[in-house]
């Protein structure tokens, strides 16, 4: 029989919705209450959230190297031919070297701009299910680590502190979409806003159109005052292509962030600024080619042997 | 429906809210990973009454609100699981085709966990909050409903017991 209700339940439903509403209401209007309720639950979640990361980092690296199986199975082959021993201490090792080279790109990037930074790890990465990106960090407000401050990974931009937590701290990444941040060009100081697209592309859109922006144009941030929520020169991305609409108002571009943001392990915030811009000195150097060495036979008629040469 | 069996399913409840932000959101699950919390809450209420399914939902979306990773204010998860617990449980209630087939339950919570996703977008658009591209929503929401229909047969079998062993009256799966 297909239920049709009763006075009882239309209550509960009606109480449970306009509760809802109520609660709404009140978070919208900024009462203590509701935040310092989200605050407690993640401050009594982080000790957790720790443990979890411990257990689940195994696993987390096996569905890493099976979402990147073509870009690890070079590393696959290798580790195919020892034993499990060796296996389980080389996977360790591997997880230590990876955040060492992250924390040793984060330290240079921030000794190169002169910025004062804390490093932390990563403890969880928020999902996708509410269409955010955010990570959650081992370090909050204990540490130093306070809103609006930025962070960074050993290649550039990585977010923004949207809540410190006591032990934690929530970072929204810059490929959330509700991110927003001043940019301008290397080279050329062309000013605009790059907003993310919930991918590793996100869209700037230039103030002016007078002016040509190119694809491989590399991005900084512009800063804010004191620092704060952004640090003056930091390096977000570079252009991958140019959108010049004729009529358009403004110019847009896709950007390719430096940051790969789902292999985050060790970041960096930045708890002071540097005492003056850094400018484009933080641009990372183009790759260079590495020349592959040919050799070339010169075959002589009446030659006995004939002897390659080697040039580049 | 009695305040006894509510609260006693409140703990299991807890423990999967407690699972997903330690371990779940950990995984790095390609396409946007699957919220347990969230697929749990509607299996629960495709086996309740719709007043159980609605408290459920009050339950489970407040819990989802409590999370670091919601971006909107407390209540919009709790809002939208609200409808979708009761949605889910009116359509399955009385109607045995549904309720004893796992097939049609995993249908409904697939569709279920979709639906609730685009409600809470349209909720979070309204209340002015940015989505992104159309590309990755769609890519996330194909995601969801893959791991969806992917772990619900899995998960069925241990909630119903649970929900027969908790409400008692029911026929378990």
């Amino acid at each position: 029989m297909r239920y049709g209700g009763d006075n009882r339940g239309r209550l509960l439903i009606i109480v449970l919705v306009v509760t809802t509403l109520f609660l709404i209401t009140l978070d919208l209007r900024g009462v203590q209450v509701i935040n310092g309720l989200r605050t407690g639950t993640q401050t009594a979640l982080t000790p957790v959230q720790k443990v979890g990361s411990w257990v689940v980092s195994p696993f987390r690296n096996f569905l890493s190297d099976v979402t990147h199986l073509g870009r690890t199975r070079n590393q696959m082959e290798k580790l195919k031919t020892e034993n499990d021993k060796l296996r389980l201490a080389l996977q360790n090792r591997q997880v230590a070297d990876a955040q060492l080279k992250q924390l040793k790109g984060v330290l240079n990037l921030a000794g190169t701009a002169g910025f004062k930074v804390v490093n932390a790890k990563v403890i969880s990465q928020g999902s996708s299910t509410s269409f955010t990106q955010t990570i959650t960090i081992d370090a909050g407000t204990t540490s130093g680590i306070h809103t609006n401050m930025t962070v960074l990974s050993g290649y550039g931009l990585v977010g923004v502190v949207k809540y410190a937590y006591t032990n934690s701290a929530l970072v929204q990444l810059a490929s959330d979409p509700a991110f927003r941040i001043g940019a301008r060009i290397a080279g050329s100081q062309q000013i605009g806003i790059l907003s993310g697209q919930g991918t590793r592309k996100g869209v700037l859109q230039l103030l002016d159109n007078t002016t040509r922006i190119h694809t491989g144009d590399a991005l900084l941030a512009r800063g804010s005052d004191n620092g704060r929520p952004f640090v003056p020169g930091v390096p977000i991305g570079e252009i991958t292509s140019v959108s010049n609409s004729p009529g358009a108002v403004t110019q847009t571009a896709d950007v390719k962030f430096y940051t790969n943001f789902s292999t985050l392990g060790v970041v960096a915030v930045v708890v002071s600024g540097a005492s003056s811009d850094p400018r484009d000195s933080l641009v990372p150097p183009k790759p260079h080619p590495t020349p592959i060495p040919t050799v070339t036979i010169y075959a002589t008629p009446g030659a006995i042997s004939p002897s390659p040469t080697a040039t580049k | 429906m009695s305040i006894r069996s509510f609260l006693l399913s409140s703990p299991i409840f807890l423990g999967v809210f407690l699972f997903q932000e330690a371990f779940v959101t950990q995984m790095r699950l390609p396409a946007g990973g699957i919220n347990l919390l969230l697929v749990i809450a509607l299996i629960w209420s495709a086996l309740s009454t719709p007043e159980i399914g609605a408290l459920t939902g009050f339950g489970a979306g407040i819990g989802m609100d409590l999370s670091q990773t919601s971006p909107g204010p407390m209540g919009h998860w709790t809002l939208v699981l609200i409808i979708a617990c009761y949605a889910v449980a009116f359509l399955g209630y009385g109607d045995d085709n549904i309720r004893g087939n796992p097939i049609n339950i995993v249908l409904l919570t697939t569709i279920g966990v979709v639906a609730s996703q685009t409600v809470f977008l349209v909720l979070g658009l309204m209340l002015g909050q940015q989505i992104g591209s159309i590309g990755n929503i769609i890519f996330l929401l194909a995601g969801s409903a893959f791991w969806t229909a992917i772990i619900s047969p899995l998960l069925l079998k241990v909630v119903s017991y649970l929900h027969a062993n908790i409400f008692g009256s029911r026929a378990q799966l």
